[in-house]
């Protein structure tokens, strides 16, 4: 991992064009905000400040997600393609643990950076309503929601283990998580569902910032909890099962 | 010329064929691409409904419309030519295209071409089926139907001209993705994919008008859809010809700069 | 300088530089080129001058890096030069005309011009529309090519489940369906097994037959060069070493010669008529210096017991490997 870091800052561009695009990323969204409250003053009850979290939430956790696990699941399903996986394997480390930190973009933690500075403006404009507790809330969420989407990720990379053309299948969470930059309560019922439990962007986004600003109920944080529990489990589970296959099946 | 048809043939078929392969990865980009305009779709929408049934003269039905018309003009008029020529730089491929007696973009037009054909099959019962869902109103008639596909001609015309000139750039270096996401993030808002260019402040509708994405996308749309008069549309099928100039002449320029860096001439 | 117009190449003093940027190892030297970019000159190819006639197979050699790929680069059209002329059938190759493109090819060794997914068939075909090849020309060739490469059974299937000798006969074909009449192979046969080694060797060497087709050839594999090329052009650092044929070459760079000497002796006691490379049984082999030879053998028949003598030049690698130690001090 060290190496790769050692990479990445050796191409000096990477650096800057990394701080404008997350910038940009986040200009984009509050452009879009803009127009929005230019015809309104609230969508589907949520405030301008409130909205504005939600923003911050989604680039946050887009820099987790960019940060390690893209890069990571990438990286699996390519060695998979490749047959080099072998190497990996061979290594005195549990696999899983391994093929899941060793690759790092580095200069994501700007987006992460930014999406923490636009939660605080959003706070700071909030006000008095948030309070310590609220902050553990949000932060717990945030850990349900990022193994919620691991596990996803995790289990979308072990199928190539069969298909092993999964990797164009990628694109379709990059679309999908773009509904995450609206509270998924305004979507109808089916795309709700959809985007929370068969491809889990809104338990990224919309639960956390709830939880951040206040509007998260007990039953749905216990609900994240228990989903995340189950995920991590089931991903473990399959992760385990497909390298089973896959071992068996090159012998 | 006869060379050029029998190249589009060929280069036809060889296409089909490969897409055949690739069909669930097809159909699972396409429809992640007609996510995008039900988000919005859906945005404006709850927007509209709170503000009593429209916003700006838009009712939910005319949002519905806009954005179905939308997600299949988008379908029509998009490209992903800069990652082809990403692909061939890293494979070094360049060479063996720079080594055919014909132009290389024309293998890219057909490969282009057949993709929206084919895909046509998946898109059109997908807007069909969230028609049902949503409901548009829509106010087509024959004479905008009619003005509806030259127009649509020249924006899928212009939009791969200059997306094809954007992939040029890998001649000079290949770390343009800040630029790139700039380019997507202004045809995001310029082209009408967030929303009818009438709902944004005065000044964006007139640097929509002055830059090439609004004739790329949101003019056709609004064309069939009946939301332009005479004057408009003859004003906007004008501009969309002086686009289709300026994007062949940069094209042309910037493959001959191109060319001239790849071989090393110190252009 | 005079142009000779019954040849179908001619170089004239090509020449080609290169800038690249430096970058140092390590972490301190990667944070410090964020601020300041270093470059450096390189030379690729430094002045080189040479002629082919129509129907020649000529290999191109040197160590990596030497300047063979770029040349032939520059003479496909594909490169500028920085200084210097080549005329490749009539035409000036970086105009790239599309009179000239109809009539030459370049195959690269690891790199490939078939649709990956597809039958290479259908390849074929989409190559037969560019070159504008006629039908009844286009089948004709295209049996010809099968028949000599015998891709029958390999046609129809996808170029992604081919095997690496099966990707390159198809390779080879997609690239011939034209009739070029000058070839440039860069590394043809890299990373093939054998068999399809020998199999391409035999078909280069009939095509060049059938068609009278000029090829430049630059391999890695002696054995290419050894099959199919009478001359040979030597390139080391950008530099025409030697122009020539194989055994001119190993003459004027190898000093020495290898004695090989069966003898039921043992190699005991030989040391003193050259130096003893190896010894096996009943056989040992001796480098002895070229003037010496004559001699030194003269002495081994009077002096020892010898059932079989035999004397040859060293392996053709060494000799190029010690002609480019020469060349570039």
């Amino acid at each position: 991992m060290q190496l790769n870091i050692l990479r990445e800052l050796a191409y000096r561009g990477n650096f800057f064009t990394q701080i404008f695009q997350s910038l940009l990323s986040l200009g984009f969204g509050l452009l879009g905000l803009a127009v929005i409250f230019d015809h309104t003053s609230m969508l589907d009850e949520w405030q301008p400040a409130e909205l504005l979290a939600l923003l911050g939430t989604y680039q946050l956790v887009g820099g987790v997600i960019n940060l390690v696990i893209q890069p990571c699941m990438q990286q699996l399903m390519r060695e998979v393609h490749q047959g080099t996986m072998d190497f990996t394997l061979l290594k005195p480390a549990d696999t899983q643990f391994l093929v899941s930190i060793r690759q790092v973009q580095i200069w994501k933690l700007c987006d992460i950076a930014l999406g923490l500075a636009v939660v605080g403006v959003a706070l700071a404009h909030l006000g008095a309503t948030v309070g310590v507790w609220q902050v553990l809330m949000f932060i717990f969420a945030l850990a349900a929601g990022g193994s919620i989407v691991y596990s996803f990720w995790l289990m979308l990379a072990t199928c190539s283990f069969w298909v092993v053309r999964v990797e164009n299948i990628l694109v379709i969470f990059q679309d999908l998580y773009q509904a995450g930059r609206w509270p998924v309560s305004i979507y109808p019922s089916w795309l709700r569902w959809t985007l929370t439990f068969l491809v889990p962007v809104t338990v990224a986004t919309t639960i956390p910032a709830q939880a951040l600003i206040g509007q998260l109920a007990w039953p749905a944080l216990l609900g994240i909890a228990f989903f995340a529990l189950l995920a991590l489990l089931l991903s473990r589970w399959f992760w385990l099962f497909g390298l089973r296959h896959y071992t068996g099946a090159s012998a | 010329m006869k060379t050029l048809l029998a190249v589009y043939r060929a280069q036809f078929k060889t296409s089909f064929l490969m897409y055949l392969q690739y069909r669930t990865s097809s159909v699972l980009w396409l429809l992640g691409m007609v996510l995008e305009p039900v988000i919005y779709l859906v945005v404006w929408s709850t927007i509209a409904r709170a503000n009593g049934g429209a916003v700006d003269g838009y009712g939910v039905g005319d949002f519905a419309a806009y954005f179905l018309v939308l997600s299949l003009v988008n379908h029509l008029t998009d490209n992903w030519v800069y990652y082809e020529f990403q692909e061939r730089v890293r494979q070094g491929l360049l060479s063996a295209l720079l080594l055919r007696p014909i132009h290389p973009i024309h293998a890219d037009i057909a490969q282009n071409l057949t993709y929206k054909c084919i895909m046509l099959v998946v898109m059109l019962p997908t807007v069909g089926a969230l028609a049902l869902v949503f409901h548009p109103a829509a106010h087509v008639m024959l004479f905008t139907l009619l003005l509806f596909f030259p127009s649509l001609l020249l924006a899928i015309a212009i939009r791969f001209l200059v997306e094809w000139s954007l992939g040029l750039t890998v001649f000079w270096t290949t770390q343009m993705s800040a630029v790139l996401q700039a380019y997507y993030v202004a045809l995001f808002f310029l082209s009408g994919q967030m929303g009818p260019l009438t709902l944004f402040p005065v000044p964006v509708q007139l640097l929509a008008q002055l830059l090439p994405f609004q004739w790329m996308l949101a003019f056709p749309v609004q064309l069939l859809l009946g939301q332009l008069d005479q004057h408009a549309i003859v004003l906007g099928l004008v501009a969309q010809a002086m686009w289709l100039c300026l994007s062949l002449a940069l094209m042309t320029v910037l493959w001959h700069r191109g060319l001239r860096r790849y071989s090393g001439m110190g252009a | 300088m005079l142009m000779d117009h019954s040849s179908v190449i001619s170089v004239c003093d090509l020449r080609r530089h290169y800038t690249v940027s430096r970058r140092d190892a390590g972490l301190k030297a990667a944070l410090r080129s964020i601020v300041r970019r270093v470059t450096s000159e390189v030379v690729a190819v430094d002045g080189i001058t040479f002629h082919l006639a129509p129907g020649e197979i000529v290999g191109f050699l040197g160590p990596n890096g030497a300047g063979k790929t770029t040349t032939l680069k520059m003479l496909s059209g594909l490169l500028y030069p920085t200084d210097g002329t080549a005329v490749v059938l009539d035409y000036v190759p970086w105009r790239r005309e599309r009179a000239l493109l109809q009539q030459i090819a370049l195959v690269m060794g690891q790199r490939s011009q078939l649709q990956w997914d597809i039958p290479a068939i259908d390849s074929f075909a989409l190559n037969q529309a560019i070159y504008r090849i006629d039908p009844p020309t286009y089948r004709h060739t295209l049996d010809e090519l099968t028949e000599l490469l015998d891709l029958a059974p390999l046609l129809t299937k996808p170029v992604r489940t081919l095997s690496l000798g099966e990707r390159m006969k198809c390779e080879l074909a997609a690239a011939l369906l034209h009739r070029p009449r000058v070839l440039f192979l860069d590394e043809p046969t890299i990373g093939l097994d054998v068999t399809s080694q020998r199999r391409i060797r035999t078909f280069i060497a009939e095509y060049n037959l059938r068609y009278e087709a000029t090829v430049l050839l630059t391999s890695h594999y002696m054995a290419d060069v050894e099959a199919l090329c009478r001359r040979v052009i030597l390139i080391h650092r950008g530099k025409l070493l030697f122009d020539g044929n194989l055994r001119e070459l190993a003459q004027r760079f190898s000093s020495h010669k290898t004695v090989t000497v069966y003898t039921p002796e043992g190699a005991s006691g030989l040391a003193s008529y050259g130096e003893v490379i190896s010894t096996e049984e009943g056989q040992v082999k001796l480098r002895v210096p070229r003037a010496d030879t004559a001699w030194v053998v003269h002495r081994l028949l009077e002096e020892r017991t010898i059932s079989d003598l035999t004397i040859e030049d060293p392996p053709i690698e060494q000799v190029i490997e010690q002609a480019s130690c020469l060349g570039g001090r």
